[in-house]
């Protein structure tokens, strides 16, 4: 009576060399945990790289308007002030205090870069850095004039962020413009910080998930694999040595199918020695 | 788990990808917003005192020149445009010594009277003095006069202005995590269904084969994974069978040529016979390789590619705008609606011809070579400068997306039995709604942060990739399949069928027309019209469609199956559709149009599938003369008019009522064709209608 073999016996032996006429089993080399380990891992990457992506860009715009919305304010107070003077009659490049409030603002925060007022061709009329009066402005801010008076336009050139506002008249003919200009490293300060903190977070977040998301896979597919691994050394041991394939105690219906394939090809392997060596015993009559 | 039966295995790995993904970038966006926060919070604070100062330095003048505080006049003029400019400062006030209100915008005085009254603003010393005051943090400044301190002024910032901005960043956050999700849910199903699932549905085939004791087929995998180890164990036990046969049938053919007893070659053919009788082997000299397709192969090409075209969803309308050139004879946004008829105009032109190319050369080609097209057209339209170009590379695009659509639902219907195509398409419509809520979703968020034409850089990479990986997956042919493709006049046949006809006319092409027309076109514009909201909002707006589809299509499905009352779920979906494009006529906010694409979304869900569903019904003998699947292409192509027609309908709206009251006016025209067929359905009755044939 052939012994019997259960199909989800287990045993390291048996995996590396199976005793039978089959060839020696393939090394696993990529296993399905971590197949799957790699492209969760790199999911997670993404997802947490994209996050603390949009997370700091969304952020820097938030910052940067409210920067640029308290300088806004500040320019919106100057061009108050300067066209009440427009309004009472004076031309732009006549208000002799529009130079006093400039310098008044810049010394209320020492963030603030510069502050110009330019007319209307870009001739600048008033500045708190006094030798830039007389020169001229670049061509997009005296087009940005043209936007519409109680629109904030904003720019920027190498190291400075700009915002201004027209100024007009009470016929809402546009005189000129005021500028104020901050530095591009006022909000770089103010939000540096963060990305640092963001990558620290990003790194303790993707090793502590990365070592959950492998364990959780290791556990989930290494039964997988270990199911898989005793049903083909039970296929190699039943092959090579005779016996049966037997399912344990709730083995489901692959398994049980695939017992009998192991007896099917036993069967099989058996019959076709039979007739081998009947035909070899008919051949040796002579 | 068990190995016959993978859903177990799939719901715990979902539920891991879940336990992985939604808890950091929980932790992250917790631990960031609150950086955030505090980063936020100063810059505030600033930007108030800085308000403040000026308001209190405009006022002391005031009060410098004599005029005493509670006469001074045009208060109102005076703090009115600041409060317009400055969103975030809610109220401004200025109060007497006493804490006695004497002037306010922006709240209610019953609200702060009390706490002025009580509060004693001299103990700061005629200081800046900031206090919480219910909703607000009230940043109060001394204004002084000739006598001393003549009363103050007091700024009110609404406490949850941050909580609000910071929210607008969760929602991008939330936003990027569910697509994250998504994304992960279609790349898991891939790789299970690719290394575990198709490797052991192919090895329960051979073993079932082998259990009859046929040993003609080994199995085709060969991954080095523990499925690929045990697939070459299994394929090691077949082979050692049919090497023992091999040698003994040479060993027989030898003995029976060679012996000169002809008893012994009579019994060894006896053998073989037995042999032969009990066991069968390949007749080919070696075991078959036996491979399976199936409907989930294309399904993450399909997901890329869809994503890849859904990504600019929500932003094309603006982009058009972007590079708008006058078009003699059309008004701007008849222009702007133009690129989005073409596109719809070359899909419905070119899905027939695709089709046809899809059976004859084969999905695999034709998939490949629609992606040609639709990558040059995602790449130029990243490039466009004029509406010209940008009409000449979206028709490309198209040309590419209908060879791709047709290459994946032909090879669908090939590699399914027949019995299990309708869940076979199941996995062409869960993959294009994934791709459409993944691609609105982080479309509107992407072309935000990096401008519109690096995300349609990014969707010609989407559709790089998706063209590497059906190169990987369909590496030969799949089988042959029915190809019958019936003559065009053949199946214009189908019109003479009146309630295949109604249900074009009343119910499919109005469908599409609130498609392309209101969700297409005008959602984006009416939405961005409201300077409050940004792209990263309308993207997020228009991720409630595609969503509601997903969630309503299959209870739909199975609601349709149970009652077989089709052509009633296709009537409300029609009214309920229609019926929501008309809320905007309540009131225009954003709220209002949300409802309405959630109503559209729960229009579709609801009709869609009972539309289908209806057809093998309402054309009994069309379906048995021409083929199911021909007659429901023809209905896909039929429905494309309305794709076509939507947008530029809309288009003529917009100068008559405007952006909503063109949304308004389609939901009208939409009403009242789903109303025709709400009577119409009355008529159609239960059951396979076989006038027709009876007719002929």
């Amino acid at each position: 009576m052939e012994e019997p073999r259960v199909l989800d016996q287990t045993g390291q032996s048996s995996l590396t060399s199976a005793p039978s006429g089959l060839p020696s089993p393939r090394p696993v080399r990529w296993s399905l945990a971590r197949k799957v380990s790699l492209a969760l891992v790199s999911i997670l990457l993404c997802t947490l790289l994209l996050t603390g992506f949009f997370a700091y860009y969304k952020f820097e715009s938030v910052y940067s308007s409210l920067v640029q919305s308290r300088y806004s304010f500040v320019v919106f107070t100057i061009k108050k002030r300067v066209e009440d003077s427009l309004n009472l009659g004076l031309p732009l490049h006549q208000i002799r205090q529009a130079q006093e409030i400039l310098e008044r603002e810049k010394l209320r925060d020492p963030q603030i870069l510069s502050i110009e007022v330019y007319d209307s061709q870009g001739e600048v009329l008033f500045d708190t850095d006094r030798g830039a009066i007389g020169s001229m402005v670049p061509a997009p801010q005296v087009d940005a004039l043209h936007g519409g008076t109680a629109v904030a336009f904003g720019a920027s050139d190498e190291d400075a962020l700009i915002v201004g506002l027209p100024l007009s008249n009470t016929l809402g003919k546009v005189e000129g413009g005021v500028v104020l200009r901050y530095p591009i490293a006022y909000i770089e300060h103010g939000i540096g910080g963060l990305l640092f903190q963001l990558a620290e977070k990003i790194a303790l977040q993707l090793g502590i998930f990365s070592v959950i998301a492998v364990a959780g896979l290791y556990f989930l597919f290494g039964r997988v694999g270990h199911k898989l691994g005793a049903m083909q050394r039970t296929l190699g041991e039943v092959i090579a040595t005779g016996g049966q394939a037997e399912t344990g105690p709730g083995a489901d219906q692959f398994e049980i199918r695939f017992a009998e394939f192991i007896a099917k090809s036993h069967e099989a392997v058996e019959h076709i020695r039979d007739a081998t060596a009947e035909v070899g015993r008919l051949d040796r009559l002579q | 788990m068990t190995l016959d039966h993978t859903r177990p295995l799939f719901i715990r790995l979902l539920l891991l990808a879940f336990i992985v993904l939604v808890p950091p970038v929980g932790l992250l966006s917790y631990g960031a917003l609150g950086e955030f926060s505090l980063g936020l919070a100063p810059e505030m604070d600033k930007k108030v005192e800085t308000v403040g100062q000026d308001l209190a330095a405009s006022l002391d003048r005031a009060v410098g020149y004599g005029i005493p505080l509670d006469q001074l006049y045009g208060m109102d003029d005076f703090f009115m445009p600041v409060l317009t400019a400055n969103p975030e400062i809610h109220y401004l006030s200025v109060t007497d010594p006493n804490g006695r209100i004497l002037f306010l915008n922006g709240a209610a005085k019953s609200l702060l009277a009390p706490f002025y009254a009580a509060a004693d603003f001299d103990a700061d010393g005629g200081q800046t003095h900031r206090s919480i005051l219910g909703p607000f943090v009230d940043l109060s400044l001394p204004l002084r006069g000739k006598a001393g301190i003549a009363g103050q002024i007091h700024v009110g910032v609404d406490q949850n202005y941050i909580r609000g901005r910071l929210l607008d960043i969760a929602q991008d956050i939330a936003v990027v995590n569910l697509v994250s999700l998504l994304v992960a849910i279609e790349i898991l199903l891939f790789v299970v269904t690719f290394n575990v699932i198709g490797p052991m549905r192919i090895v329960g085939m051979v073993i079932d084969k082998v259990r009859r004791g046929d040993f003609s087929h080994a199995c085709s995998v060969d991954s080095d994974d523990e499925v690929g180890r045990f697939v070459s164990g299994f394929n090691a036990a077949i082979r050692h069978a049919d090497d023992l046969f091999r040698r003994l049938e040479a060993y027989m053919d030898e003995v029976k040529a060679a012996h000169f007893d002809r008893t012994v070659a009579e019994r060894v053919g006896e053998i073989e016979a037995r042999v032969r009788f009990l066991f069968r082997f390949s007749h080919t000299g070696r075991p078959e390789v036996m491979r399976e397709y199936q409907a989930t192969d294309i399904r993450l090409p399909l997901f890329l590619f869809v994503f890849a075209e859904e990504i600019s969803r929500s932003f094309m309308p603006f982009y058009i705008r972007d590079l708008y050139a006058p078009i003699p004879g059309l008004s701007t946004d008849m222009v702007i609606a133009l690129p989005i008829a073409v596109f719809m105009l070359f899909i419905a032109a070119v899905s027939p011809a695709a089709a046809m190319a899809a059976a004859s050369k084969g999905s695999r080609r034709v998939f490949l070579m629609g992606l040609f097209p639709a990558t040059i057209g995602f790449f130029m339209s990243a490039l466009a400068y004029t509406v010209y170009d940008l009409i000449l590379w979206r028709s490309v695009t198209a040309i590419g997306y209908a060879l791709v659509t047709m290459a994946c639902q032909s090879y669908i219907a090939q590699v399914s039995q027949r019995q299990k195509r309708a869940q076979s398409l199941g996995v062409y419509v869960g993959a294009v709604l994934t791709a459409s809520v993944c691609g609105t979703g982080i479309g509107g968020v992407l072309a935000e942060r990096t401008g519109y034409r690096a995300t349609f850089v990014i969707a010609a990479v989407l559709a790089v990739i998706a063209g590497l990986l059906i190169h990987r997956l369909m590496g030969t042919a799949p089988p042959a399949a029915d190809t019958r493709l019936p003559r065009k006049r053949a199946l214009l046949v189908l019109l003479r069928n009146w309630r295949f006809s109604a249900l074009v006319v009343f119910a499919a092409i109005p469908s599409k027309i609130a498609l392309t027309g209101f969700f297409f076109f005008l959602v984006p514009l009416t939405l961005l019209q409201d300077v409050s909201t940004d792209l990263g909002d309308v993207a997020r707006i228009m991720m409630f469609y595609p969503i509601s589809v997903v969630l309503l299509s299959p209870l739909a499905a199975r609601l349709a199956d149970r009652t077989g009352w089709k052509a009633g779920l296709v009537a409300i979906g029609g009214l309920i559709g229609g019926g929501g494009l008309l809320l905007p006529a309540f009131s225009g906010d954003i709220n209002m149009i949300t409802l309405a694409i959630i109503m559209l979304g729960l229009s579709h869900g609801l009709s869609a599938s009972p539309q289908l569903a209806m057809i093998p019904d309402l054309c009994w003998t069309e379906c048995r003369n021409l083929g199911q699947t021909n007659v429901l292409a023809f209905l896909r192509l039929a429905e494309r008019i309305g794709s076509v027609i939507g947008p530029l309908l809309a288009a003529a709206f917009i100068p008559l009522y405007g952006y909503t009251g063109a949304g308004i006016a389609l939901g009208v025209v939409v009403l009242g064709m789903s109303a025709v067929f709400a009577l119409l359905s009355f008529a159609y009755g239960p059951g396979p209608h076989i006038e027709a044939e009876l007719t002929e």
